[in-house]
């Protein structure tokens, strides 16, 4: 397929899988940068690189000399440079869940300060403070429509804003016992499920606020609950170490997952697909499952995560050819290739990704569990991530109260090293292979888009962790 | 996405066992009508409201007023994609809905009290209507101004010398009942002197008549495919009748020779029927009858009675099967309640315990080679994690996935999915009758009622068949 491992042409070295796999971060930087290059010339060269490159567009002749093989499949990126775009201020506690409206055009953040801030993902202004929670918000979830979001509440509440207005909607669900731990909407906006800390999922029919189902779940805090993609089957997590898969229409249990080491498991998310389960557990691991056979399928490593509850999501990512194409062809002269750069843009990828107690964030490749990239924080823990799925946009919230919005970099190490110059830092393969080799940690200076100053890492540690009513907390293991 | 958890052997099952669930009505409902992809139920009320149902949640997802209050919703017919609905009233009213915002796209006054009204299967800007005491009427909505209303003939095509000596008889000749083919290319009506007309929807011309009986037919009904045909009759027989491949271009009238296929009646008590429905393939037809709790399920092929769905103690009106599950809804004639009846799903324990199986027998338990070696962890999970090659694809969504979905497509833009209102909750203002015994009734507040929607649970008169329930409840 696209990421094979050693092209024709490329210089012998040694890549052998063991140490892909358990060397993530290579301790040579400049090993990785290498890698780039090599990207480049595995790349036919510049007659290809000129068609998808609209600066050189196409040499003055018109020759398309598009060899076929690139054009079948284009090359899988081998890491991936997000970098931030967006600080957002505002919350007084730490964050806990995060969260890109379907559309896109929205940011939800929900905190321990028990208000929920709605941003513009374009411009990072706040345009909603949502307050009307008595205690720290753990979870919230966007309708399918983008116009209502849910949020689950440590008052044992779930509410229902109106997103356009900022008004908190009438309708409230009433039932848990104990902290509304987890939310998930269908994908036809009927229905929500929640999770909660009295160890019980709930299915609600939100038309009529009713409690339609509540399904005897777990024997320890519900962590994660999700929809599948056609809402006929409902993912739950407990810190019991269990994921269950349970029936929507019956509400019975059709499967239960469980790894030998038992950890709990802060996070269960349907891929996009709805064929497998990202699930997250606090032995700083993130695991893809079969749930059908009832096998795990990868095992991702890399990050930390033995305090808090921090959940894993999917992204995707094309190919660099397939972005900048995307991102800036607004002349016209390449138009012929229209059908082409169709098929090129479609292929897409799928990571994973998950924050971490050390502050950075994780980017897995799905299926070859190469790490893609360590997108360095401040040493605050990163609790909540979340992927924009339409203009690769990751989001995340952390202790350190702030909301980081990263887009992906339009130069690619790989492929702005490629010396025609189409798009603008040079710099960026230099910040790139910082990123990748990591280990700076915090103290990569990078360039924020919008000027803010990178945080400073007070001490917020201890706000989250202390307080028992927030999610942002510990889930106490012994 | 669920079946590949499912029980293989609940999923051959294609005929609902036992009562699955009351929707709560809102109003005394009369007629239903499943949605094309099955998500959900329209009913029609003696009122004249109409409730769609959420078939997930069994809760109401939109209520439509439109038609004169106090009478009677005539029938109910979808449009393909779920974003339209038909309604057909004896205020004489046919009202085409947009239900992405319940608005009414067109009202037609037709004249007549309406026994019938369907859509087009292909254009639902047009339908057919049956008429009482009147000529039955193909409406064209294409005109926002106007409906463009064209008679359709009521009499059955004869040949010359037949002509002559039925005109005193064709004087009270009538069109009950009106209904399309697939296709949409002819209409199949039947009078009330127990005739059957072809009309082509083209040149609004009677193509073939045969005569079933000398009774009214009451109702007409086809199979998805256009090949079967489903008559209910008031000589209480029900007939299925095998149709020829209408669209077929060399299909002449003359050679359309339409023969009965299977006769069902009630030969001990001569009941008749109260309502018909075929199975989502044809396979089975079911029908409610007069008098009397049970839907009668009959298998085509042999003709013989299989099931007898019990469930309610109260006759049951208008019966419906879902378009694709095995499932069936019906109407409660007295308290105007709609029934689903459905398959039981037992948990099964070995779901819950990862670690056990159902078996059927003793299985001897053979290890494998390396099973209880003793290995260092840190080799043991490294074996694991190397083993972790297989590609995995987690975004592609395979067509055959959304065929089994029933058509679920995320990514279409010109699917429709209603938007979902938060604030059906209290709208629920209507009074209820409700059944506390035989002769006796009495208004139902709402309050009462959501409480016992909730439950699961009716109240007297319908209390019986929760045992085939199987929900939990939170205390």
């Amino acid at each position: 397929m696209s990421n094979d491992f050693s092209p024709a042409g490329t210089p012998h070295r040694d890549r052998s899988p063991k140490r892909k796999r358990f060397s993530p971060t290579p301790t040579d930087p400049s090993a990785k940068l290498q890698y780039a290059y090599d990207e480049d010339q595995d790349v036919p060269s510049d007659a290809d690189e000129a068609f998808h490159t609209p600066a050189s567009a196409l040499s003055p002749n018109g020759t398309t000399v598009t060899p076929k093989r690139r054009k079948t499949s284009p090359t899988r990126p081998r890491s991936l440079n997000y970098r931030p775009h967006f600080t957002l201020h505002g919350h007084k506690r730490g964050i806990s869940c995060v969260k890109i409206s379907p559309r896109g055009h929205l940011i939800a953040s929900a905190s321990a300060d028990s208000t929920i801030k709605l941003w513009d993902a374009r411009t990072g202004a706040l345009q909603h403070t949502l307050e009307g929670h008595l205690a720290g918000i753990n979870t919230i979830t966007w309708s399918p429509d983008s116009r209502v979001l849910a949020s689950g509440s440590d008052d044992k509440l779930i509410r229902f804003w109106e997103v356009e207005s900022g008004k908190c909607l009438e309708t409230v669900l009433v039932g848990h016992h104990n902290y509304v731990y987890s939310l998930a909407f269908a994908p036809k906006g009927n229905m929500l499920v929640s999770g909660s800390y009295d160890e019980a999922v709930f299915l609600w029919d939100i038309r009529t606020a009713r409690l339609m189902r509540s399904l005897p779940a777990h024997s320890d805090p519900v962590s994660g609950v999700d929809f599948v993609r056609d809402g006929t089957l409902i993912a739950s997590c407990s810190s019991d170490g269990l994921i269950r898969i349970w029936d929507t229409g019956t509400g019975q249990c059709l499967k239960t997952l469980v790894h030998e080491d038992n950890a709990a498991v802060t996070s269960v998310k349907f891929s996009p697909n709805g064929r497998y389960v990202l699930a997250a557990t606090l032995d700083s691991n993130v695991r893809l499952w079969n749930y059908v056979d009832g096998r795990v399928v990868k095992t991702y490593q890399g990050h930390k995560n033995v305090k808090y509850s921090i959940n894993a999501c999917f992204g995707t990512y094309s190919s660099m050819a397939a972005m900048l194409e995307e991102a800036g062809s607004p002349d016209g002269e390449d138009e012929g290739e229209d059908g082409e750069r169709d098929s090129r843009a479609k292929k897409q990828w799928a990571f994973a990704a998950i924050g971490s107690e050390d502050g950075s964030i994780v980017l897995w490749d799905v299926s070859s569990k190469e790490m893609l990239q360590r997108i360095p924080g401040n040493g605050t823990p990163v609790l909540a991530v979340d992927v924009g799925m339409e203009d690769q946009t990751i989001v995340s919230g952390g202790l350190d109260c702030c909301v980081r919005v990263w887009k992906r970099g339009l130069g690619d190490a790989s492929e702005t090293t490629n010396g025609d110059g189409a798009i603008e830092e040079n710099g960026t393969a230099h910040v790139n292979g910082q990123t990748d080799a990591q280990e700076n940690g915090g103290d990569v200076v990078v360039p924020i888009a919008n000027g803010n100053e990178e945080s400073t890492t007070e001490a917020v540690d201890g706000d989250g962790a202390g307080d028992e009513m927030e999610k942002a907390m510990a889930m106490v293991l012994e | 996405m669920n079946l590949p958890l499912t029980d293989p052997l609940l999923l051959a099952q294609d005929i609902p066992e036992s009562l699955s669930a009351r929707l709560r009505s809102s109003g005394q409902a009369v007629c239903i009508r499943f949605s094309h992809r099955g998500d959900l139920l329209a009913s029609g009320t003696a009122k004249g409201t109409i409730a769609i149902f959420d078939l997930e949640t069994n809760g109401v997802a939109r209520k439509l007023q439109g038609h004169t209050t106090g009478r009677t919703v005539q029938s109910l017919s979808w449009e393909k994609s779920g974003r339209y609905l038909l309604s057909s009233s004896i205020d004489w009213k046919v009202i085409l809905w947009d239900l992405k915002d319940g608005s009414r796209v067109r009202v037609c006054n037709l004249g007549a009290p309406v026994y019938i009204a369907e859509l087009h299967p292909q254009n639902w800007l047009m339908c057919v209507a049956a008429l009482y005491e009147y000529r039955p009427v193909l409406a064209d909505f294409t005109d926002v101004k106007r409906t463009h209303q064209h008679a359709l003939p009521n009499l059955p095509k004869r040949g010359a010398h037949e002509a002559e000596a039925s005109e005193k008889a064709d004087a009270k000749h009538f069109t009950t009942v009106a209904a399309f083919t697939p296709g949409g290319t002819h209409i199949i009506t039947g009078t009330t002197k127990g005739w059957l007309n072809l009309i082509s929807t083209s040149t609004r011309e009677t193509v073939y008549s045969t005569r079933l009986c000398s009774k009214p037919i009451l109702l007409i009904r086809l199979s998805s495919s256009g090949r079967d045909l489903l008559v209910n009759a008031s000589d209480t027989i029900i007939r299925t009748i095998k149709l020829p491949d209408l669209t077929s271009p060399t299909l002449s009238p003359d050679n359309i020779n339409l023969e009965v296929e299977h006769k069902f009646q009630d030969v001990v008590n001569r009941l008749s029927w109260n309502h018909v429905a075929f199975s989502s393939n044809a396979d089975y037809v079911m029908a409610s009858t007069l008098m009397n709790h049970d839907i009668y399920i009959w298998e085509r092929g042999h003709g013989s009675l299989v099931k007898i769905l019990e469930g309610p103690k109260e006759e049951l009106g208008a019966v419906e099967w879902h378009p694709s599950r095995p499932l069936v809804a019906a109407t409660g004639v007295e308290s105007g309640r709609v029934y689903v009846w459905g398959i039981n799903m037992p948990q099964r324990w070995s779901a819950l315990a990862p670690d056990f199986a159902e078996v059927e027998e003793n299985v001897e338990y053979i290890e494998k080679e390396d099973e209880f070696d003793i290995r260092p962890a840190e080799e043991l999970q490294q074996r694991r994690l190397d083993q972790e090659d297989e590609e995995v694809d987690v975004l592609t969504v395979d067509e055959e996935q959304i065929e089994r979905e029933g058509g679920f497509k995320q990514e279409r833009e010109d699917e429709f999915r209603m938007p979902v209102l938060l604030d059906m909750g209290e709208s629920d203002s209507e009074d209820e009758i409700v059944a506390i015994g035989t002769g006796q009734f009495r208004r139902k507040s709402t309050a009462q009622d959501e409480m016992g929607f909730e439950d699961g649970e009716g109240e007297g008169a319908v209390r019986e068949g929760g045992s085939g329930r199987k929900r939990r409840r939170a205390d």
